[in-house]
């Protein structure tokens, strides 16, 4: 709510600014940049071969199948049968993913602003069987993050990660 | 000869299979941790947005239809359905959702944090019997520096339009939580531990000596006499069958 009030707030600024060609100081130093993916590549839903886990989120446990959401990449699936010997089945690739649920064989799973409907029955060979569109509101803004950034422009693709930048001009800022 | 051993092999594949993708059919529920935007409830999914819960009919599974979107406040994160009720844990809020039409969620009450209790914070919610227990994470005020105003909170929703806070615990940072009988866990990032509360009277509820040492825990689901518990290094394992001594089984590392 409130990076959104400051969002809008300095871009009323950079509007007003415009409008009576006052000049005016954005900010200027350390701050985030979003990393985009085109959003092309949001429909390349498929299986990967098994890795090992990055950034981590959502969990979510059927029968002895571990399935785990690793932040913006996709899903892993381990078989947790045996305690001591975790088996890492599956990788589904579900590009700028960042939660999902399981039901029956059908997976559900936001991508960017889609929600994606994948059949699961065979963990070897998922399959897309529908994409709603425009459905959901990302967040626009780095997470757990207290600064100046640069404002996320949606037409370069969807944003997969934020790198540390030098900005210019940046006209967006975050308080917590 | 031949042919026994040509149909064992055969009875293997079918093992093989069944151990892997064919071992969950439909009907079969599975659980998520406390910390997700999703939720499975009869034949609807609700998703939440930042500030809006949307309700999808999955009756035909694989084409979802969005057939109710309900505005709230900013900062909506954790959704869990407990006894035909939604609980939602907004930044601000603790929402019940009335679902007994389960296309149409209607709030039945908002608990404000702030003016209740003077926390204000995330994080998500377990529900058990006419109790909910919500963890409330601060990490950062508005001048960058750690707060210690991070809890647990006790709610009694006897009366699920006008929840009461019967209870605050003091947490460092805290996230996802689950309980199994009269035993609540909490993964607490900031004393890197799975805290074992005992709430057989949720009005007092009481820290025991159970907790296990866990480097930055996360999320957990509880299943059984097991629990799973996510960190940022690991995915561990735990036998849970006796609460005094939790015994770590086994782990998936990163």
């Amino acid at each position: 709510m409130i990076h959104k009030l400051i969002y809008v707030f300095v871009s009323c600024m950079a509007l007003c600014a415009s409008c009576t060609k006052t000049e005016r100081e954005f900010y200027d130093g350390q701050g985030k940049k979003p990393v985009y993916l085109p959003l092309s590549e949001l429909h390349d839903v498929k299986n990967e071969p098994p890795t090992p886990i990055g950034l981590s989120g959502t969990l979510f446990l059927r029968d002895t199948l571990l399935f785990i959401l690793e932040q913006r990449k996709g899903i892993h699936v381990f078989n947790i049968k045996d305690s001591l010997n975790t088996l890492n089945l599956a990788f589904f690739k579900i590009p700028a993913i960042t939660d999902f649920v399981i039901s029956g064989n059908l997976l559900y799973a936001d991508s960017w602003k889609d929600l994606v409907i994948i059949d699961i029955s065979n963990l070897h060979q998922i399959q897309v069987t529908d994409r709603i569109v425009d459905v959901i509101s990302p967040v626009l803004y780095p997470p757990l993050f207290n600064g100046i950034y640069e404002c996320v422009d949606e037409s370069k693709g969807a944003v997969i990660n934020w790198e540390d930048a030098l900005l210019e001009d940046a006209k967006c800022v975050t308080i917590n | 000869m031949k042919k026994l051993l040509f149909s064992t092999c055969i009875a293997l594949l079918c093992f093989a299979c069944s151990e892997d993708s064919v071992s969950y059919l439909e009907g079969i529920s599975g659980k998520s941790g406390s910390i997700t935007r999703f939720a499975i409830y009869q034949d609807y999914m609700y998703l939440l947005n930042l500030n809006e819960v949307q309700t999808y009919d999955i009756k035909q599974k694989e084409h979802p239809v969005l057939v109710h979107q309900m505005p709230t406040d900013y900062g909506l994160e954790t959704i869990t359905v407990y006894d035909g009720t939604v609980f939602l844990g907004s930044t601000t809020s603790l929402y019940i959702l009335d679902i007994s039409n389960p296309a149409a969620p209607v709030i039945q009450s908002q608990s404000d944090r702030i003016s209740d209790i003077g926390f204000s914070g995330c994080d998500p919610v377990a529900v058990k019997g006419n109790y909910a227990y919500s963890t409330i994470k601060v990490i950062e005020n508005a001048c960058g520096t750690i707060s210690a105003a991070s809890a647990l909170v006790v709610y009694d929703i006897h009366d699920k339009s006008a929840p009461v806070v019967v209870g605050t615990y003091a947490l460092n940072i805290p996230n996802g939580l689950g309980y199994k009988d009269n035993y609540l866990f909490v993964c607490d990032e900031g004393s890197d531990e799975l805290l074992v509360y005992d709430i057989t009277d949720p009005t007092h509820v009481v820290l025991t000596a159970y907790a296990v040492s866990i480097t930055d825990p996360y999320d957990l689901i509880v299943d059984g006499q097991k629990m799973i518990v996510s960190s940022k290094t690991d995915f561990q394992i735990f036998d849970i069958s006796d609460i005094t001594q939790i015994k770590r089984l086994g782990q998936i590392s990163k």
